[in-house]
């Protein structure tokens, strides 16, 4: 399961070399543990593995749980699913009327008034990557989601990272029969709904979409999510055409907005460098179509930087 | 142009030399003691390599046997830059004396050697000296960089990293300047054409901050000032406002922060409270019902970029369902514009305009304060300023539910609280009564908590 390894971590690779420079002290008392750190870049972009340790060299077929029972359970979850995705075609697409599929205005996608809503949520902090921020979800007093913890911006003293501090909530992948992907399709949507109460603190809604190639497998839409603090509840609406793409944390030169067909996950990323408690309630999150929103992408899409 | 040649052409030289020096200083010791030993064509164009200090990738692996005179040198070369800013006591660090610093540093040598390392200890240091959102301080550190000896001058060159160790900190200047939220201007620009040239990765990092910034500047639609008002009351005033959502709440002062010596001699310090309530809520805590509790809760976070700043509620639970009224709109309130229409119109699906989620019911809010002391006995002052605006307060029953620490936002569940009620609404109480009642909730609190906790 590689969802709980947000995908925002700081890139240490561009500025490899700084961090030594930043470590000069520490060097000199561990003269022969840091080694002197060269940029590397892999043929293929594996998950993160934090500096230091070391890489597991387990033959993938050891790392499958061959359990009788297990196998059993699974055929029944599986079969199950597969006959409901059958006989959910006689009624209509995704189970509903096609004239109400048709027509439909607006959705809730996420709603958390009971405690399985959160089973389709991951979290994850920068302990990760050896920071010290913690997460909890839970449902809150209300029937709402309740996402909490504390942040710490100290970035870990492994000698290559540079910045720490990040704390994330991300929907699963929703998964059909045979554990085969299902994607969230929005393309009769424009605007993403959600009602929060924040405690001021700015948050940034990221979108992934299914991609082609497994190089853009980080590629992630965002926006930001400021709330306002205080008692009251707010009603935020985003349009789609506001998310800009970014690549493991950092803007894309070629922009080009997000497509709604194939939407793989959501999530909700803080990081704003203030230490210290935070909280985030979440009502619903849905998607609505606003008819007076005509704009199809918020940012040029002529060439940038050309001739790079 | 010519001169910046010979130095490569130099510092390739010298990168090719230097596993053969210690051998050749070992030469050059024992040449005073025998001249018949031939080396002496090397030795001039060892003198003019050693003064040209490269890169510091020669001082991480120095010559074992190095002469004495030169590795001083080195350690001092290395270790200065980091150390010009510790020399530095720990009161004098201000805008003025980092300014000074860098100053010394261009000062010191013409061909800035060293620079590299000095930006970065600089950029590490910017934070301690307070000047870590100032963009002249950047733009000096950008002209610390020697001016047109890292610019690209053929089409190869320019098509590989040309001098990326330079790069890469002038990116990394950019980088810091982008985390700390600075927009650089044409200075910043100026500055990196000379020292970078037109099409350096320092120039597209700067170009795309400023495609981006100023896109990104003023998207806050609840935007907080860098600089917050250092007066509690200015700042519980900012905050109430941003969290009330009402341009017609009004804002009391119920007691501004002041310093008493009562006859006994003891400092008394007041601490402030500042409270807000509009109009509908107001409207809200005169209908409600006088036989059901108010409680004050808090303390609530409210963080203002990196502050942190606590407030208090007044509220009560949701009105169940069989107390609800409905209210009609008053026809007379709008003569213009119809507040209710009966159309019988058909209503198709997609006329839907709501989404299909249950409601939450949490219970009105009817003020909210911030107070520099968050205990009983000053939110029972704020209490009483409430009821002389609204009377309803002297008959309601009045739970506070205060608990340090995080804590959610109304918790309409567990709303039997067996906190400390308060009947009375007289200010002016004896001290000692307060005090036996602060004591009354300590105790109470935890065991409530346990209840909570049981349920």
């Amino acid at each position: 399961m590689s969802l709980p390894k947000i995908t925002r971590l700081p890139s240490a690779r561009l500025l490899g070399s700084i961090s030594h420079l930043h470590l000069q002290h520490q060097q000199l008392l561990l003269p022969s543990l840091l080694p002197l750190s060269v940029p590397r870049r892999a043929v293929t972009p594996s998950p993160y593995r934090r500096p230091g340790q070391p890489r597991e060299d387990k033959p993938p077929w050891q790392k499958i749980n061959f359990d009788f029972w297990k196998g059993v359970g699974g055929i029944k979850k599986h079969f199950a699913l597969l006959k409901k995705e059958f006989f959910e075609r006689w009624t209509g697409p995704e189970g509903k009327p096609i004239l109400e599929h048709m027509l439909e205005q607006n959705r809730v996608v996420w709603e958390f008034r009971h405690p399985e809503s959160l089973e389709d949520w991951t979290v994850s902090s920068d302990q990760e990557i050896g920071g010290q921020s913690t997460v909890n979800l839970k449902l809150g007093k209300n029937d709402t989601c309740y996402l909490y913890g504390t942040l710490n911006s100290t970035p870990p003293r492994d000698g290559e990272t540079r910045y720490s501090g990040y704390c994330t909530m991300r929907s699963k992948q929703p998964l059909i029969s045979f554990d085969r992907k299902k994607h969230h399709d929005w393309t009769s949507f424009n605007t993403l709904h959600l009602r929060v109460r924040g405690d001021g603190r700015p948050w940034m809604i990221n979108i992934a979409a299914e991609t082609y190639y497994s190089h853009q497998k980080d590629d992630i839409y965002c926006y930001f999510l400021y709330t306002r603090g205080g008692p009251y509840w707010q009603d935020v609406k985003i349009p789609f055409s506001k998310f800009f793409l970014t690549h493991r944390g950092r803007i894309q030169d070629d922009q080009h907005p997000v497509w709604l067909d194939k939407i793989n996950t959501i999530g909700f990323t803080l990081g704003d460098k203030a230490d210290g408690p935070f909280q985030l309630e979440i009502d619903f999150i849905g998607v609505s179509k606003d008819f007076a929103h005509t704009e199809e992408f918020a940012y040029e899409l002529y060439k940038k930087n050309p001739e790079v | 142009m010519k001169c910046t040649r010979c130095l490569l052409q130099l510092q390739s030289l010298r990168l090719g030399v230097q596993p053969v020096r210690p051998a050749v200083q070992y030469a050059a010791l024992l040449q005073s003691a025998s001249p018949s030993l031939t080396s002496v064509p090397h030795n001039p164009q060892l003198q003019v390599l050693r003064r040209f200090h490269g890169s510091p990738v020669c001082a991480k692996t120095p010559p074992v046997k190095a002469i004495k005179e030169e590795e001083k040198k080195k350690e001092r070369s290395l270790v200065t830059q980091d150390g010009l800013f510790e020399q530095i006591p720990e009161d004098a660090k201000s805008e003025a004396t980092f300014k000074k610093v860098v100053d010394v540093f261009l000062k010191r040598d013409i061909r800035r050697r060293g620079h590299v390392e000095f930006i970065y200890a600089a950029l590490k240091k910017m934070p301690e000296f307070g000047v870590e959102r100032d963009l002249a301080i950047y733009n000096k550190l950008l002209d610390v960089f020697p001016k047109e000896v890292f610019v690209p001058r053929n089409f190869i060159q320019r098509m590989f990293n040309h001098y990326p160790r330079q790069q890469e900190c002038g990116v990394q200047v950019l980088e810091q300047m982008e985390t700390y939220g600075i927009i650089p201007n044409m200075e910043t620009k100026v500055r990196l054409v000379q020292v970078f040239g037109e099409k350096s990765h320092p120039m597209r990092k700067f170009q795309r901050m400023m495609y981006w910034f100023p896109k990104f500047k003023n998207l806050n639609p609840y935007p907080v000032p860098h600089q917050l008002p250092e007066d509690p009351v200015d700042l519980a005033r900012f905050s109430l406002t941003r969290i009330a959502n009402d341009k017609d709440a009004r804002i009391t002062i119920y007691q501004m922060p002041c310093t008493d010596i009562t006859e006994s001699g003891e400092e008394v310090t007041l601490p402030h409270i500042v409270g807000i309530q509009g109009p509908d809520q107001m409207e809200l805590l005169a209908k409600h019902n006088p036989s059901r509790p108010v409680f004050v809760e808090g303390p609530f976070p409210l963080w203002l970029r990196k502050k942190c700043v606590h407030y208090y509620i007044l509220r009560a639970d949701p009105i169940p369902a069989e107390e609800k009224v409905e209210e009609p709109y008053d026809p007379e309130r709008c003569f213009d514009y119809p507040l209710q229409l009966d159309l019988d119109l058909d209503r198709d699906f997609g006329d839907e305009e709501d989404f299909d989620v249950e409601d939450l019911d949490e219970g009105p809010v009817f003020a909210m304060c911030m107070t520099g002391q968050g205990d009983q006995s000053t939110l029972n002052q704020w209490i009483s300023g409430l009821q002389q605006t609204n009377p309803i307060l002297g008959q309601v029953p009045t739970f506070f539910r205060l608990e340090p620490g995080l804590k959610e936002l109304q918790g309409a569940r567990d709303s039997d609280s067996k906190n400390h009620q308060r009947q009375d609404h007289d200010t002016q109480r004896e001290e000692g009564e307060d005090e036996k009642e602060r004591e009354v909730t300590a105790e109470e609190e935890p065991r409530s908590r346990r209840q909570g906790m049981k349920q």
